[in-house]
């Protein structure tokens, strides 16, 4: 069967996924991040800008915990000495590794080593360069708080080394639903994955968000299930494979993508806000990237 | 132009260090700290309490959540406690301020000063490193070896440094080895056993924790002084140390059983270090020699009147300024002088609580439902302290526990000062579940080798082993053996 190349696609969809920035924090490695970069650079033509990131949370908590019993030559010899070793890890472990996958493929690769909060960094790095996909690993057990989830416009990959069966697209109430079918329409057909949607009417949260991301006061029920069998039909008419769902959007995602053993699951831009007093949920994303094993693609 | 969030970013981390750190969270727990004490300020006395003793339980309280919460630095919470009694009129400031005469604390600052010259001429790592060279045969043995030699250099210095000065040894080892972080069980295994090593180590003598000279210090105090010597303690301690540390070892590996067969890589590391290292210098030689003199004098000699623990500890002090192996600079590098101050407070407030009878009076609330079941009350102790320990500071923990374990020994027949004391001391130091337990297991973690989730795995099981350990040490060895 022949491969589908971006190159095949160029005039009709989206330019995705040129430059990818791969940030590797000190606090955990996946290195099976590198295969998703080689797959995603080969059908792209990317390069790829690996940043391992020394977590300053780390650091901090470390000196932190020694306040008291260690003086401060102390305290920043230490630190001294776990800046030395993570950069020793990142040069020996980490960037030779990228380059025996990424070197077969001659896919360009640039390396960096910064010292930060893995948030910031990447924010950093978004402002200094013109990347259009963040593709890393995730970890619930680490001090990490993955605000940048939250706080990022491009899109974002997260990988979780599952076999990728299908595409599992996710729409909503909560969410403008303008860019996600797009593109998961054009990953499919490039990814050579098929592509199952669903539309969420999220009972927790009764509102509606227009194109420019807008909410709406507080609706009926009846209403957004009307505004989301919509959705459906317009969706059907393209020929894709939809369904309407209720429910809290993170359970029904998880379920949704057991069952159909989706190997990655698109988002958009949702935001919650089910407490009385109408504050946002915090960490939506994140909350979906815990409580799941499949690799998932936040686009904002 | 406008700026970017990095040059922001990096704006405010050269400002940052700057500006006093204070935020929300830090001002909740200093203002709820100080409610503590104006509630306790306003309740009636219960009954059976003194009012003093009441306001005392207040100032615990407030020390408890300072020394969870971390707001400010543990050794300001210590001179907060110290103003704070005789502010309210408890305990006179003279008595208050006299325990920094306490000899444990001039044995801790020469202890410190003795650690701090092993420190500055590397001849901790060398010993690290003589030891490491013999557990080279599998890489199962090697991590024995890590765990043997961080706790055998626990013995001779503070737990910390061992851990900070074990850290770079180790990753060493790994990156030459190619060992990917948290992909490998002989990483884990490896970083845990400086954090464990550490941890039961420390328990062994009275330098590896300042918990140990802080209990050798409130016994000392007490209204029946006990002394307890260095010898004493190991006799004590040891066994305790020389079974948990197989033990636990065994249990990390059966939880992370170790992948790798191949050691040669890490043998070639050990030998190219311990080949950079050198051959020991004139200095070293010298530094090693008042190191050993000062153990064997604090070993056999430390009961007689005349060399005491402090007194030895600061004549092996004074011995490496003669010699020019350290100087006052070093002292000033190498000395952290906030343990001492958070050893006043933690002193003080033993003090307190058994002067106005607030610890007897706690004793007697915690202990009522037990009734008078000695193993039932040990059993208690060891528990509490070890769950303590695992989410505030191992001192702050013994400092909080001590008052009242020592008056247990006056409500409960079977449980005398010296075993209650000893129970809280070595459980204190078994700080094995989370990251911020104890320094050991914070800068382990943060080389990227495991995760909160494998300590708190390899942690929990640690942890319940030690406390039987430490239970059936107590019942048979302490009371039954040498009649504690």
């Amino acid at each position: 069967m022949k491969e589908n190349n971006f190159n095949d696609y160029k005039d009709e969809i989206y330019p995705m996924f040129k430059n990818i920035l791969i940030p590797i924090s000190s606090e955990f490695y996946n290195k099976e991040i590198f295969q998703t970069g080689k797959y995603l650079a080969k059908k792209f033509n990317s390069v790829i800008n690996l940043v391992y990131i020394i977590e300053e949370k780390t650091l901090i908590q470390t000196e932190k915990s020694l306040n008291s019993y260690r003086t401060k030559f102390d305290k920043d010899e230490t630190k001294k000495e776990i800046i030395r070793k993570n950069i020793n890890l990142a040069d020996s472990i980490v960037f030779k590794d990228a380059k025996r996958v990424f070197s077969d493929e001659k896919i360009n690769v640039n390396e960096e080593i910064i010292n930060g909060e893995f948030s910031s960094v990447v924010k950093g790095q978004l402002n200094k360069y013109n990347f259009d996909l963040i593709l890393m690993g995730f970890e619930k057990e680490c001090m990490l708080n993955y605000r940048l989830f939250d706080e990022v416009d491009i899109p974002i990959w997260i990988e979780m080394g599952k076999k990728k069966n299908c595409i599992l697209t996710v729409c909503s109430n909560l969410a403008p639903n303008k860019k996600v079918p797009d593109i998961s329409r054009s990953l499919s057909k490039i990814l050579n994955l098929d592509l199952h949607m669903i539309y969420v009417v999220d009972t927790q949260d009764s509102v509606s968000v227009d194109n420019n991301g807008v909410r709406s006061g507080k609706k009926t029920e009846n209403e957004l299930i009307t505004r989301g069998q919509q959705f459906v039909l317009d969706m059907q008419k393209k020929g894709v494979d939809i369904h309407l769902l209720k429910g809290s959007i993170e359970k029904v995602t998880k379920k949704v993508a057991e069952d159909y053993k989706a190997g990655l699951v698109i988002i958009g831009r949702a935001q919650k806000r089910k407490n009385v007093f109408g504050i946002p949920t915090k960490g939506l994303k994140r909350k979906i990237a815990e409580s799941c094993d499949y690799s998932i693609l936040f686009v904002h | 132009m406008n700026k970017s969030d990095d040059d922001i970013a990096g704006e405010y981390s050269l400002i940052k260090d700057k500006v006093p750190n204070i935020n929300k969270r830090n001002i909740i727990f200093i203002t709820l700290a100080f409610l503590i004490i104006i509630i306790f300020y306003i309740i009636p006395t219960p009954e059976g309490l003194s009012n003093d003793g009441k306001m005392m339980i207040g100032i615990l309280l407030m020390g408890g959540i300072l020394w969870i919460t971390e707001p400010i630095p543990l050794a300001v919470t210590g001179l907060l406690i110290m103003i704070i009694q005789p502010i309210m009129g408890l305990i006179p400031a003279k008595d208050v301020f006299s325990s920094f005469g306490n000899q444990a604390v001039f044995f801790l600052i020469g202890a410190f000063i003795l650690a701090g010259a092993l420190e500055k001429h590397g001849l901790h790592k060398r010993i690290a490193l003589k030891f490491l060279s013999n557990f080279e045969s599998s890489p199962k043995f090697f991590t024995f070896g890590i765990m043997i030699s961080c706790a055998f250099l626990s013995f001779i210095m503070p737990e910390h440094g061992v851990a900070a000065m074990f850290l770079p040894i180790v990753t060493s080892v790994l990156i030459v080895m190619k060992i990917t972080p948290r992909k490998s069980n002989f990483g884990i295994v490896s970083m845990l056993s400086i954090a464990y090593g550490c941890s039961i180590g420390s328990l062994g003598t009275l330098i590896g924790g300042a918990r140990n000279p802080l209990t050798v210090g409130m016994l000392a105090d007490l209204s029946e002084p006990i002394t307890v010597t260095f010898f004493d303690w190991m006799v004590y301690s040891m066994p305790i140390v020389f079974i948990a540390l197989p033990i636990v070892w065994i249990i990390l590996n059966v939880t992370f059983p170790i992948e790798i067969k191949n050691i040669t890589n890490a043998k070639k590391e050990i030998k190219n270090q311990v080949i950079k290292s050198g051959k020991m210098g004139k200095q070293e030689i010298i530094v090693l020699s008042i190191t050993a003199i000062t153990i064997f004098l604090w070993i056999f000699l430390s009961s007689t009147i005349y060399f005491t623990l402090a007194v030895i500890s600061i004549f092996g002090s004074v011995l490496l300024f003669f010699t020019g192996c350290i100087n006052w600079k070093d002292v000033e590098d190498r000395v952290p002088w906030g343990i001492i101050l958070l050893y006043g407070g933690a002193i003080t407030l033993g003090m307190g609580m058994q002067k106005t009878g607030a610890g007897v009076w706690i004793a007697h609330r915690l202990f009522y439902g037990m009734g008078n079941d000695t193993y039932i009350v040990i059993f208690g102790i060891i528990i509490l302290t070890v769950l303590l320990t695992n989410i505030m500071s191992n001192v702050g923990a013994v400092a909080i526990l001590l008052p009242i374990g020592l008056s247990v020994a006056t409500e409960i027949p079977g449980v005398s000062p010296l075993l209650a004391a000893m129970l809280i001391a070595l459980s204190g130091g078994l700080a094995f579940i989370f990251i911020i337990a104890t320094p050991g297991n914070a800068i382990a973690y943060s080389s990227g080798y495991f995760s909160s989730k494998n300590l708190l795995k390899a942690g929990v099981l640690s942890n319940i082993i030690c406390i039987i350990i430490i239970f059936l040490v107590a019942i048979f060895y302490w009371r039954g053996v040498l009649g504690l």
